[in-house]
């Protein structure tokens, strides 16, 4: 039914009123953006007025010119590809493996082994404990203790673990009476029909790592190691809590508020890059994670 | 060249015995088909010899070595999967090449096995593309050239035609005893289609609840089936089947079928029957229509006349039972509407045993 | 190979006992020979589950070994096994505490409220979404309002503090428009739910509805074709097709909703409250934060993660069971 004219009057105006209706919803969704891109256009002072709506006044690049030519920034923003690259390859290296083992009817003990992964969905120890944990591991203030603390995650084993099980068993076999062992059927027969799933989790993973704030803040507390959020978090504490920093800030060309916009745009830069992968993907990784145990 | 041999073979899942001691012993060169209804093991038993499935009990043989212990790769068999198991990311020529590659042989003898086994498929034009892009037909002879590639010693099938449709099915059943003929290599192939059993073997093993029935030519099931199993479940359409009471006339034991009493084989174990219960079993096939030399004629009355072309079925009953023929129809089928009796031979009735089913008149040691 | 046995030769008790622990003995060595010869064809698949299994070991079920100092006076220089056991006593504290009692009230408050306004966001959208015949248009609106779903909360919490800012912000611009006095948001304890509720409504109501939205995808179209000849309204339709034929989807989105009740995104908190607005911005987890992080009273702060652990495991194994019965199928 996607023709219209077969539609009642009623119908007609059910539609088109729905129409409008999705229309500021989206808008909607979209203006703080937008809002946040003129922003950081914007003047300091114009911006310090309230004069921003929804494109910039008196145009200009001052923030991203304060921003761009801070060291602190750009050191940040590598800290965050570390993080995110570093750590979303860290991810596949020890999830694809263990999903395939817990994924073999033949594992001994498998039940028990998916049961210890599923479990940490339910309960976990909680902050203090694994900060402890993290503190006692050496992994305070570690660019590896961010990659690998939160390397792996029951979700994405129990996912990927889930399209392997749905993969037909000739395929094993076939690879088994070709001469494949466990490795072989692994890399060289489930890894390429299970594209699909694993880019779902990589992405997952990207997101997150990109995204991962509040454990960054918690662990880093060296300032050259923090990644890009917790870098816009400081900058964003200072507009909140210290106006007397926040004033320093404030010139003709800048203010807080434009420079944190412009950090705002330059983190969610990639973020845009990466969204159309995200969204063919997401949308069938949120669908596969019917996660059955 | 080398055969397969298994010498009471089963396999169990915890108290749960689904093969019961499957003894078979396969030549050289020969094409051996494991037909029967689903569950009955026969699939079971195809995997223990490629090693997919561990073996419960008893010995299997391949080439004079038993093989409980090894690794599939080591048995040195190839498979040919009902889903043919063709990787959708490599091409024809790299799904082929695959166990080639896995064994880690040179790129010029894979290049040259490939090139030789695709000409004799016929699958030349398609080595560069993704089995996505391939026909039933043609999926179907990438995965046996993954199989013939290998050269191995033996080849196993897996219901392998299943998932095409009839007219391919045909079609590629001709294909693979072609490729038999020439290749000669040992084969086992297992069905649930009788047919395809019957086109396809030299030997045909019928099992059932993870038991062997009857091993022998297609004929020789055909002609002799040892039980009612085997004597309903090869033939089609399957034999007529009836109980009776063997009784004498002094000429030779008959059975009463309907108001008639027909002549049963002049057999001396029937002979000696008298007053059993019995069942007797008659081919479709084996009916005449017009009398000849000692036939008994049977009164009946046709319900419908199913037209297949140059034969015909006849649905009749004789007195309460349903009984089925069939009969050539010569270009006409007005004259088989009007049939009103049957002739039976009486060398082409089968007598089995009312409680084993066993026929009567196999010859002593089965 | 089993010894046949020989019935007519009855063995007495002891030899019975004697041949049922050889039996056994027997069993297990079999068990064994299994097991090595298992290990030694399957050793690989062994080696890829390690890395798995040690991680889960070392980074989630080592910190469960550590939450005994929740009934712990712990020190950092006696370390988690030294320090001596004080029993409840910090559970004792933490409910003879106002600030803990206000931080569990809020999260139940926070939390209800959320599934109250933000549960039928989603549902409402993807149902607006099926209304759309217009291909492209429902893509496009579709793509924009998933994108705040991947937007870190740092950035969402970046934005509201810019646009609620008393002289910076749109919002009190737009208040200005009306004439009305600016209001300074973010230090009012009244405006913080409404702001993190909406917030979280403008974060995940869009991509909370993909759920729906393929439950909807599942509907068979020859329903609404029989509905069509039958002369049915699109809103009639929505009524008696659509939602009846979602429903089930709905209930168990509902009862995993009610399972994670106690899963308040903490992490937007933390960026948004002051403490201006503790009274009804604090939650258990930013009070775990501020007192165990940032206050250094370890055992306390973890007695209120394992309080809060264990009562999220109660419900979310209620809510699984629910659905188990519900649905016949569970959750997981």
């Amino acid at each position: 039914m996607a023709n219209m004219n077969l539609y009642s009057r009623g119908d007609k105006t059910f539609v088109r009123i729905n129409m409008v209706l999705v229309g500021l919803f989206t808008l909607s969704t979209l203006y703080p953006f937008l809002y946040i891109l003129a922003m950081s256009f914007s003047s300091g002072f114009a911006a310090r007025a309230g004069l921003v709506v929804l494109s910039p006044v008196d145009a200009t690049l001052g923030a991203y010119s304060r921003i761009l030519s801070e060291p602190a920034f750009w050191n940040s923003y590598k800290n965050t590809f570390i993080y995110t690259f570093g750590g979303t390859f860290v991810s596949l290296l020890i999830v694809i493996p263990g999903a395939y083992a817990l994924s073999r009817p033949q594992l001994l003990g498998r039940r028990f082994w998916n049961l210890m992964v599923a479990f940490t969905m339910w309960f976990n120890a909680g902050m203090i404990p694994f900060w402890l944990n993290m503190r006692d591991l050496g992994l305070l203030d570690s660019y590896f203790g961010i990659i690998i603390g939160f390397a792996v995650n029951a979700f994405n084993i129990i996912l990927l673990r889930n399209f392997f099980e749905s993969i037909p068993s000739s395929f094993e076999e076939a690879a088994r009476m070709d001469g494949a062992n466990e490795f072989q059927v692994l890399w060289k027969v489930f890894v390429p029909l299970s594209k699909p799933a694993i880019a779902t989790i990589t992405l997952f993973c990207i997101v997150a790592r990109w995204n991962g704030f509040f454990w960054a803040m918690v662990l880093l507390t060296d300032e050259g190691k923090i990644p890009l959020q917790v870098y816009l978090r400081h900058t964003i504490t200072a507009l909140s809590d210290d106006d007397e920093f926040a004033g320093s800030l404030l010139t003709a060309t800048y203010s807080v508020e434009t420079v944190t916009a412009a950090i705002i745009v330059c983190s969610i830069i990639p973020v845009l890059l990466i969204y159309p992968f995200v969204q063919k993907y997401f949308n069938k990784g949120i669908l596969l994670g019917g996660v059955k145990e | 060249m080398s055969g397969v041999r298994l010498d009471g073979i089963v396999k169990k899942y915890g108290a749960l015995q689904v093969v019961h001691g499957v003894d078979l012993d396969v030549s050289p060169g020969e094409f051996v088909v494991l037909v029967g209804p689903s569950g009955c093991g026969k699939s079971t038993t195809l995997r223990m010899i490629a090693g997919l499935e561990e073996i419960s009990g008893g010995a299997a043989t391949i080439d004079g070595r038993v093989v409980n212990r090894v690794a599939p790769k080591d048995r040195d068999v190839a498979m040919v999967f009902q889903n043919y198991a063709l990787y959708p990311h490599l091409n024809v020529a790299d799904n082929i090449a695959f166990g080639l590659r896995i064994r880690k042989e040179s790129k010029e003898a894979i290049a040259k096995s490939v090139e030789e086994v695709a000409g004799i498929l016929g699958l030349t034009p398609y080595l560069d593309r993704r089995p996505a892009d391939l026909s039933g037909g043609q999926r179907q002879r990438v995965a046996m050239g993954r199989a013939i590639v290998r050269r191995p010693k033996v080849f196993l099938f897996d219901e392998p035609l299943s998932n095409l449709d009839a007219k391919l099915r045909t079609q590629m059943r001709a294909e693979i005893k072609r490729l038999h003929n020439r290749l000669g290599a040992t084969s086992i192939y297992v069905t649930h289609d009788q047919v395809e059993a019957m086109t396809l073997a030299d030997r045909i093993v019928v099992m059932s609840d993870g038991r062997i029935e009857q091993i022998g030519t297609p004929m020789d099931l055909f002609n002799n089936p040892v039980n009612t199993f085997v004597a309903g479940f090869i033939g089609s359409p399957p034999m007529n089947q009836f109980e009776a009471i063997v009784e004498s006339d002094g000429d030779g034991p008959t059975a009463r079928l309907g108001e008639t009493v027909i002549r049963l084989p002049k057999l001396k174990e029937l002979e000696q029957a008298n007053g059993r219960k019995v069942t007797v079993g008659i081919r479709p096939e084996h009916v005449l229509l017009h009398p000849a030399d000692g036939t008994t004629p049977v009164p009946v009355d046709v319900d419908l006349v199913e037209t297949l072309g140059s034969e015909a079925l006849l649905h009749m009953h004789v007195g309460e039972m349903p009984f089925v023929v069939k009969a050539e129809t010569q270009g006409d089928v007005s004259h088989l509407h009007a049939v009103r009796t049957l002739h039976f031979q009486d060398d082409l009735i089968k007598v089995f045993d009312g409680d084993t089913g066993r026929a009567y008149g196999l010859p002593s040691v089965a | 190979m089993t010894v046949p046995h020989d019935p007519i030769m009855t063995a007495s008790p002891e030899e019975q006992v004697v041949e049922a622990r050889e039996a056994l003995r027997d069993r297990m060595k079999r068990r064994a020979v299994w097991v090595g010869e298992h290990f030694r064809r399957e050793w690989q698949l062994y080696v890829l589950l390690a890395p798995t299994i040690i991680w889960f070991i070392l980074f989630l079920y080592k910190p469960m070994y550590g939450l005994q100092i929740a009934f712990k006076d712990y020190s950092v220089f006696r370390g988690i096994q030294g320090s001596p056991w004080v029993g409840l006593e910090h559970f004792q504290t933490l409910f003879g505490s106002d600030q803990f009692q206000r931080a569990l009230s809020n999260t139940i408050k926070l939390s209800a409220l959320s599934l109250l306004v933000g549960f039928p966001a989603p549902i409402i959208l993807a149902l607006m979404f099926n209304e759309i015949l217009n291909q492209t248009y429902k893509k496009t609106a579709q793509t924009i309002v998933y994108l705040p779903h991947f937007i870190s909360s740092v950035i969402i919490a970046g934005i509201i503090i810019t646009a609620f800012s008393p002289s910076a912000g749109i919002v009190n611009t737009v208040l200005g428009w009306f004439g009305l006095e600016p209001i300074y948001f973010l230090i009012k304890p009244e405006w913080f739910r409404p702001i993190f509720i909406g917030s979280g409504i403008w974060q995940e109501a869009g991509f909370s509805s993909i759920v729906f939205l393929a439950a909807i995808a599942g509907v068979n179209p020859s329903l609404y074709e029989s509905a069509v000849v039958d002369g049915a309204s699109r809103w009639q339709m929505m009524w008696k097709i659509t939602i009846p034929s979602i429903l089930p989807t709905i209930i168990i989105m509902l009862i995993i909703r009610i399972g994670n009740l106690l899963e308040v995104s903490f992490e937007m908190i933390i960026l948004l409250y002051q403490p201006a607005t503790y009274s009804t911005a604090d939650v258990v987890n930013t009070y775990i934060y501020r007192n165990g992080l940032q206050g250094g009273q370890y055992d306390l702060a973890a007695a209120a993660g394992f309080f809060n652990a264990v009562m999220a495991f109660i419900l979310v194994m209620t809510a699984n069971t629910i659905s188990k019965r519900y649905s016949r199928t569970s959750l997981w």
